[in-house]
């Protein structure tokens, strides 16, 4: 509960940060903190339930505080979490290349996410990202992919049990052990 | 079970979040086609809370900013000055010769008269944020619904059209950006009156879209607004055509266009505290459904 909280403090700041400095960068330039949150919250964070309900809230917030029709940003950063958990559990996803190439190709694949949700749902026809606009953005996401898990790690030991010691990659048995 | 139960629990709570978040954009999406969002007290006091943070943490760049401007780039203003020094005293030379024309044909007081029927209030903001997606463009400034911001109300700055308020809470509002690629505004070419759409594109030139029949855009042409989508007055400045394509065989021809409005130094913007016929139409239906059904329901014989 008390890492819960922190990370939905830590998140909600994050995007009020990002709407400030918006105002000041060109788009591009500005890193998606609250989808790096949540991606680096994905195979971090102990219960499904609450990554998800984090997820979903920052989503709405980032609905309040941007163009988007509310309820976009919760449907795909929830979406971002359940990848990124996901990913955790496939992937070695410890190390700053490793992080960052799958935040960038994550981020890459949230702004198609947004061009199809936008045009399905507001209407105004299907537009790629502008290519250059996209690229930059993809770039930037990842190198601040790393400095952000590094932050939801930091946030995670000091408010509970250390989960960033729990290692990302996990092995399952398929069947049951006799 | 125990693990079956978490995860069913999870799986239920995963379709409620989808269900409202599906729910939330098509009733938000119908909001806005009405004109935009009130929003909610308590949701509202949040953004609030949000935006006056923001300024908060914008202070220390506007200081910086501000310096700047005042102390480090004056370099060229002495030159910049004779200049405009001139052209003032042009046109005022101008002006007074229009006044002397105006006063002789006896229409001056007539028109004085007619403009303070015309004439919009406007409320100055300031900006406080910008959008917090990359993927949208709008801005948030520091005047809500206390202030009469209502969403619908058209957003300018001195040099042209910057958008829409599409949600206002009590102390602050936002404005969808012309940029933003849910912007559509009906356009007019100054120079030929040719029609058409302007369209952002959520990259930093906006697109106009008009039919290559009868249409005449060349490079260079202004673009104001037409006045007849019935949401922006007639004749705000949108932009300058910057390159016309080649229209081959179809029938629309589209023309990029550089806005007035240089959005990335935008630091005060100016609401138009009247909105457009279309948006009152809208709203007065609104609260003509609302006033049916506060009222009390007549028995049925």
């Amino acid at each position: 509960m008390k890492k819960g909280l922190a990370i939905l403090g830590m998140g909600a700041f994050a995007i009020v940060l990002q709407g400030a400095v918006a105002g000041f960068l060109s788009p591009p330039w500005c890193p998606d903190l609250g989808f790096l949150i949540v991606i680096a919250l994905g195979p971090r964070f102990a219960s499904s339930a609450g990554g998800i309900s984090i997820a979903a809230t920052l989503g709405y917030l980032s609905d309040l505080l941007s163009g988007s029709l509310l309820g976009q940003h919760l449907l795909l950063r929830m979406l971002a979490f359940g990848a990124a958990r996901r990913a955790g559990r496939q992937l070695d996803l410890r190390g700053l290349l490793p992080q960052a190439v799958f935040a960038g190709s994550l981020s890459g694949l949230n702004a198609l996410a947004f061009a199809v949700v936008t045009a399905f749902f507001a209407g105004s026809g299907f537009g790629w990202p502008a290519p250059r606009a996209f690229l930059t953005h993809v770039a930037v996401d990842a190198a601040f992919a790393p400095l952000v898990a590094a932050a939801v790690d930091r946030v995670l030991a000091w408010a509970g049990e250390d989960d960033s010691s729990r290692p990302l990659m996990r092995f399952e048995p398929r069947g049951k052990i006799a | 079970m125990g693990d079956f139960g978490r995860r069913l629990r999870t799986a239920i709570l995963v379709a409620a979040l989808v269900a409202v978040a599906l729910v939330s954009m098509v009733s938000d999406r119908r909001a806005l086609l009405d004109g935009g969002r009130e929003l909610p007290w308590g949701v509202g006091a949040l953004v609030d809370v949000a935006r006056s943070l923001q300024k908060i943490i914008t202070l220390p760049m506007d200081f910086l900013g501000d310096r700047w401007d005042h102390y480090l780039a004056l370099v060229g203003v002495g030159e910049e000055n004779v200049h405009l020094r001139e052209r003032i005293s042009f046109l005022a030379e101008e002006n007074l010769q229009l006044r002397e024309a105006l006063v002789a044909s006896g229409r001056l007081a007539q028109i004085a008269e007619m403009r303070e029927g015309f004439e919009i209030p406007m409320l100055p903001s300031e900006l406080v944020g910008g959008d917090a997606s990359p993927w949208f463009r709008s801005v948030s400034f520091d005047r809500g619904r206390a202030h009469g911001v209502r969403s619908g109300m058209p957003v300018i700055s001195e040099d042209g059209l910057v958008g829409l308020v599409t949600a206002a809470s009590r102390y602050s509002a936002r404005a969808m950006l012309l940029l933003d690629r849910q912007s559509a505004v009906d356009g007019t070419v100054q120079r030929s009156r040719a029609r058409g759409i302007v369209r952002g594109r959520g990259v930093d030139d906006l697109e106009f879209e008009f039919v290559v029949r009868g249409g005449d855009a060349r490079v260079g042409d202004v673009i104001i607004t037409s006045g007849l989508g019935g949401v922006y007055p007639k004749g705000l400045r949108i932009g300058r055509i910057t390159g016309v394509s080649d229209p081959g065989d179809r029938l629309i021809q589209i023309a990029t266009i550089a806005p007035a409005v240089d959005f990335g130094r935008l630091e005060q913007v100016f609401v138009m505290l009247r909105r457009g016929p279309t948006m009152e139409l809208l709203y007065e239906s609104e609260e003509r459904d609302e006033l049916a059904e506060a009222a009390p329901s007549r028995p049925t014989s």
